[in-house]
């Protein structure tokens, strides 16, 4: 073996134990080589030295750090909460809605043809409007959420 | 002897098992004790984690709450199987991310020029630097330094790896990446930083 390829085998394994661990005849190998080569012998310690000072390092935190973050969470189970409690209270009005509606339904429909009757309009006329009577509420309440929704994530955007 | 010795790893292994489970279902529940003890517990590990991968003290600690937030809202995603680190970590990682793309078109994988993503000073006027503490004020300049230029997607997993001395299976679950590539990048990234510190050497 040449003498790059021997330093090219050092490196290999240098690195090789940094990160998986190698065999015990690598071992061997390898501290045979770094006790007689030095440019390998300085490479392997100033690695090792850099990755022991990454391993200690401590970077300071802020003083409150963990307390900030917890109300802000505590907040957030808060909103939660809120919001749970308002959308309990949507589906109990859209259920109440749809039993209206279909409670009402033959009420209105036979409303709406005694209009059309009455003011001799086409049966479309009657017929579209029994059934934006029907669509409309539930057009309006999706696009209140849908506006209740980017609303907030509007607001929890924080490129902004 | 060797039967109590593998006992008590099975046992302590068991323990963690257990704590990790009990993790997932707390979460899961969102118990708000729980989430309070685990602020205090990870608070220093990830606010180094986020510092080192923004560069950025203030823009760190925003990331740190806005994860936080993120554990509480996807808790039910944690299953206990994996460590809690990692999952945490990954959270951390992405929100990172999805923030610069926002701002830059680009992924962290794309920052390949190491100057353009440099590491935070890490001394100030009242604060030794923590490399300082550990080395000498020369040392602790040249290590910085040489980290500085080691891109970014290498030195990320430098730092979950030597610093978080977090497990391979663990790094490829934050990154969402194979174990391959794991090991790929630690290698290009141990060569990176080894070239650099010898380059400095002979400065």
């Amino acid at each position: 073996m040449n003498d790059e390829a021997i330093h090219s085998r050092a490196e290999r394994l240098i690195a090789q134990d940094f990160v998986e661990g190698i065999a015990d005849a690598d071992r061997r190998w390898l501290e045979q080589h770094l006790r007689e080569c030095q440019h390998c012998g300085t490479s392997a310690a100033l690695t090792g030295r850099a990755l022991r000072a990454l391993n200690s390092a401590v970077i300071p935190t802020p003083a409150g750090l963990a307390q900030r973050a917890q109300f802000r969470v505590h907040l957030r189970m808060q909103e939660r909460q809120e919001n749970r409690i308002q959308r309990g209270f949507l589906w109990i009005a859209c259920a109440a809605s749809w039993l209206f509606g279909a409670v009402s339904a033959p009420y209105v429909w036979s409303g709406l043809q005694w209009f059309g009757q009455s003011l001799a309009l086409p049966h479309l006329v009657p017929e579209i409007g029994f059934g934006l009577w029907w669509a409309l509420p539930a057009l309006v309440a999706g696009a209140i959420v849908l506006a209740e929704n980017a609303r907030y994530r509007r607001q929890r955007d924080w490129s902004n | 002897m060797a039967a109590i010795c593998g006992s008590t790893l099975y046992l302590s292994k068991m323990a963690i098992d257990d704590d990790l489970r009990s993790v997932a279902a707390g979460l899961q529940r969102r118990d708000p004790e729980l989430i309070d003890r685990l602020i205090d517990q990870y608070q220093h590990r990830l606010f180094r984690y986020l510092v080192y991968l923004t560069a950025n003290r203030e823009r760190a600690e925003d990331f740190f709450q806005e994860t936080w937030i993120r554990v509480l809202e996807r808790g039910h995603q944690y299953d206990g199987r994996s460590r809690f680190d990692a999952w945490l970590f990954s959270i951390a990682r992405h929100l990172v991310i999805d923030w610069q793309r926002q701002k830059k078109a680009q992924s962290l994988e794309s920052l390949v020029e190491p100057q353009l993503n440099a590491l935070p000073e890490l001394t100030d006027t009242e604060t030794p630097s923590p490399l300082h503490l550990v080395l000498s004020h020369e040392e602790s300049i040249a290590v910085q330094a040489s980290l500085d230029r080691v891109p970014a997607i290498h030195r990320e997993v430098l730092l979950l790896r030597f610093q978080e001395d977090m497990p391979l299976s663990d790094i490829a679950r934050v990154l969402g990446a194979p174990l391959a590539t794991v090991k790929s990048r630690l290698y290009r990234g141990l060569e990176n930083l080894r070239s650099l510190l010898m380059e400095r050497q002979h400065e």
